[in-house]
């Protein structure tokens, strides 16, 4: 197939690497060239804008950061919309507000392009090893088109809904899993500062109704003090005000997502927003003492 | 003094007819034509848009909903800049008594800088009560030359007008005003409903409570509706949940942390999402209500 694909980032590298390897002919742009230098080494061919990457391809997929860059890259000038022809589909993999994928389905809609939102979960590792957990939401009838896309970038396909509702069911991933790395590091300074081994508690826990992916992965960072990132904490509290904010729209009251925002702003304070996400540990020992009181 | 205004609802029409009543001549637009009826038979002149209001006032005040409206009333097509521009003898000064966010004043004021025109910011609390009284809270933020020259019109619509800093410091003003009251009278609901079910009358603690530490003006007036079961507003509960958005955009923006606010801010989310966001704030009392095993 003719794939467009644009947003080289720590995810959409290795993604476009997998569609290249899986046979597919692929156009890119990128508004910093040299993040693509690597793609086009092996054989993606590069275009002047993202209209061009449009007029090219049976699907585009973009990879870029908030809901600003995805509508400039769609609807602004010379984005992808007056390269498209009617029938185009357009697969968004980054994660923005909802109703930010919903204007976009709307304004194309009126061009007969399609628009689907289909964020991912697992990191750049799930990326590199073609793991990811993909959400999509938009019309069901796309699937097809989709199929040979999708399956050679994860592993887990789960069409959620209309379209915005692939970004909802992101929403609820981070809000989930940032509060479990939360309540993690809470676990982590609650035994420290008992004079316990958070290491031991980690193990013992794992093994109990309190285990999880997020103990495991965040929890070992934890115990072990590796705060380099995997998943950059910026990224976090972005998502965080994203679905903060779309709580507000809405009327939803989030008591647990509301405070663990609180602490990613004191995370962002403390200047770790490019450390990993496990940092929030850091954050509770800056509010207290480190060993027992007493 | 001739003066624009923009804005003519709850807070903005008795803010407006009070300058009238000054001796000062209005220069009014509104997006909906009816808003202008109450302003027929006094001295005001209305036009096709904010740009021929500020081709005709000296200050124009601006009293919409949020930042859009603002950023559209200023520097959208036919919008105040664009008449400014046309002006024979230049200078316009810009009061923008909406809530809005801080970091979208100082960008409006900027702007308008650019176009040489002065902005300030003035967001006022009291409510439509302190509004009909003329005894608004006034928080500004702006040039100390620009606030001298407003100062006189200010002080027609409330009975305290502090210049605060700079662009912005007004509305950042303001967003600790609905810290304090958001928090304030959350804080008092959960107090009265806590008295109730533990069997003691809530009436009787707030009285004991006002001698003391615990004193603030919500425990006094919003406690009182709160017992008079007074849910008619006043403020209404969405406003309040809109301004704590902004209070929580801003604390996402510098990394700070609130967790009061934020916590509070899930319970006007709440109210809202219940259906109670045309109610006054203090509805809180009956959204804690809810939550609580009956007496």
């Amino acid at each position: 197939m003719r794939v467009g694909f644009v947003g080289f980032g720590a995810m959409g590298r290795p993604m476009a690497e997998h569609l290249l390897r899986a046979g597919h002919a692929l156009s890119v742009w990128s508004r910093r060239p040299e993040s693509a230098a690597a793609l086009l080494a092996q054989g993606a061919q590069w275009r002047a804008s993202p209209a061009e990457v449009a007029r090219d391809a049976e699907i585009v997929c973009t990879n870029v950061t908030g809901s600003a860059d995805v509508e400039g890259l769609a609807c602004g000038p010379q984005g992808l919309a007056p390269g498209f022809a009617a029938g185009s589909l357009h697969v968004d993999f980054s994660t923005i507000a909802p109703s930010a994928a919903r204007r976009i389905a709307t304004r194309y809609a009126a061009h007969g392009i399609d628009f689907v939102d289909a964020p991912v979960s697992g990191g750049s590792a799930g990326a590199q090893a073609a793991t990811l957990a993909i959400m999509w939401g938009g019309k069901s009838a796309l699937a097809t088109r989709l199929q040979p896309i999708f399956e050679v970038l994860g592993k887990s396909i789960v069409h959620v809904g209309a379209t915005g509702a692939g970004q909802v069911a992101k929403a609820c991933n981070q809000m989930v899993m940032v509060a479990a790395i939360e309540a993690a590091a809470e676990a982590a300074r609650l035994a420290a500062a008992a004079g316990i081994d958070f290491a031991k508690v980690r193990t013992a826990m794992l093994g109990g109704s309190a285990g999880s992916r997020v103990l495991e992965v965040f929890g070992e960072r934890m115990a072990t003090r590796e705060f380099a990132a995997g998943v950059e904490a910026r990224l976090h509290h972005k998502d965080y005000a994203l679905l903060l904010d779309e709580a507000t729209r809405i009327g939803a009251p989030l008591p647990v997502a509301a405070a663990v925002g609180q602490q990613l702003n004191a995370l962002m304070a403390l200047g770790w927003g490019r450390d990993d996400t496990s940092s929030l540990l850091r954050v509770l020992e800056a509010g207290g003492q480190r060993g027992p009181v007493r | 003094m001739k003066v624009g205004f923009i804005g003519l609802g709850l807070m903005g029409r008795p803010m407006a007819l009070h300058l009238e009543k000054a001796g000062h001549e209005l220069h009014l637009w509104a997006r909906r034509p009816e808003s202008l009826a109450p302003f027929a038979n006094v001295n005001a002149k209305t036009h096709a848009s904010p740009a021929e209001v500020a081709k005709h006032a000296e200050v124009v005040i601006v009293m919409v909903a949020d930042a859009p409206d603002v950023e559209a009333v200023c520097l959208g097509a036919d919008g105040l800049a664009s008449g400014a521009a046309l002006k024979n003898e230049p200078g316009l000064i810009v009061v923008d008594m909406s809530t809005i966010n801080p970091n979208a004043a100082r960008s409006i004021g900027l702007r308008l800088a650019e176009k040489g025109i002065e902005f300030v910011d003035a967001p006022v609390s009291g409510g439509e009560t302190g509004a009909i009284n003329a005894a608004l809270t006034i928080m500004v933020g702006g040039k100390a030359a620009a606030f001298e020259k407003v100062k006189p019109l200010l002080e027609k619509m409330g009975k305290s007008v502090t210049l605060i800093g700079d662009s912005g410091a007004g509305q950042v003003a303001k967003a600790c005003n609905q810290i304090l009251t958001g928090v304030g009278v959350l804080a008092v609901a959960e107090a009265f409903n806590f008295a109730t079910k533990s069997g003691v009358d809530a009436g009787k603690v707030r009285e004991a409570l006002l001698g003391g530490f615990a004193y603030s003006k919500i425990l006094e007036n919003h406690g009182q509706r709160m017992l008079d079961r007074n849910f008619k507003p006043g403020f209404k509960a969405w406003m309040h949940q809109k301004d704590l958005r902004i209070v929580m955009e801003e604390a996402h923006r510098m990394g700070l942390m609130l967790p009061s606010a934020a916590a509070t801010a899930q319970v006007f989310n709440a109210i809202v999402g219940s259906g109670m966001g045309e109610n006054d704030s203090i509805s809180a009392l009956m959204l804690l209500e809810k939550m609580s095993t009956p007496e």
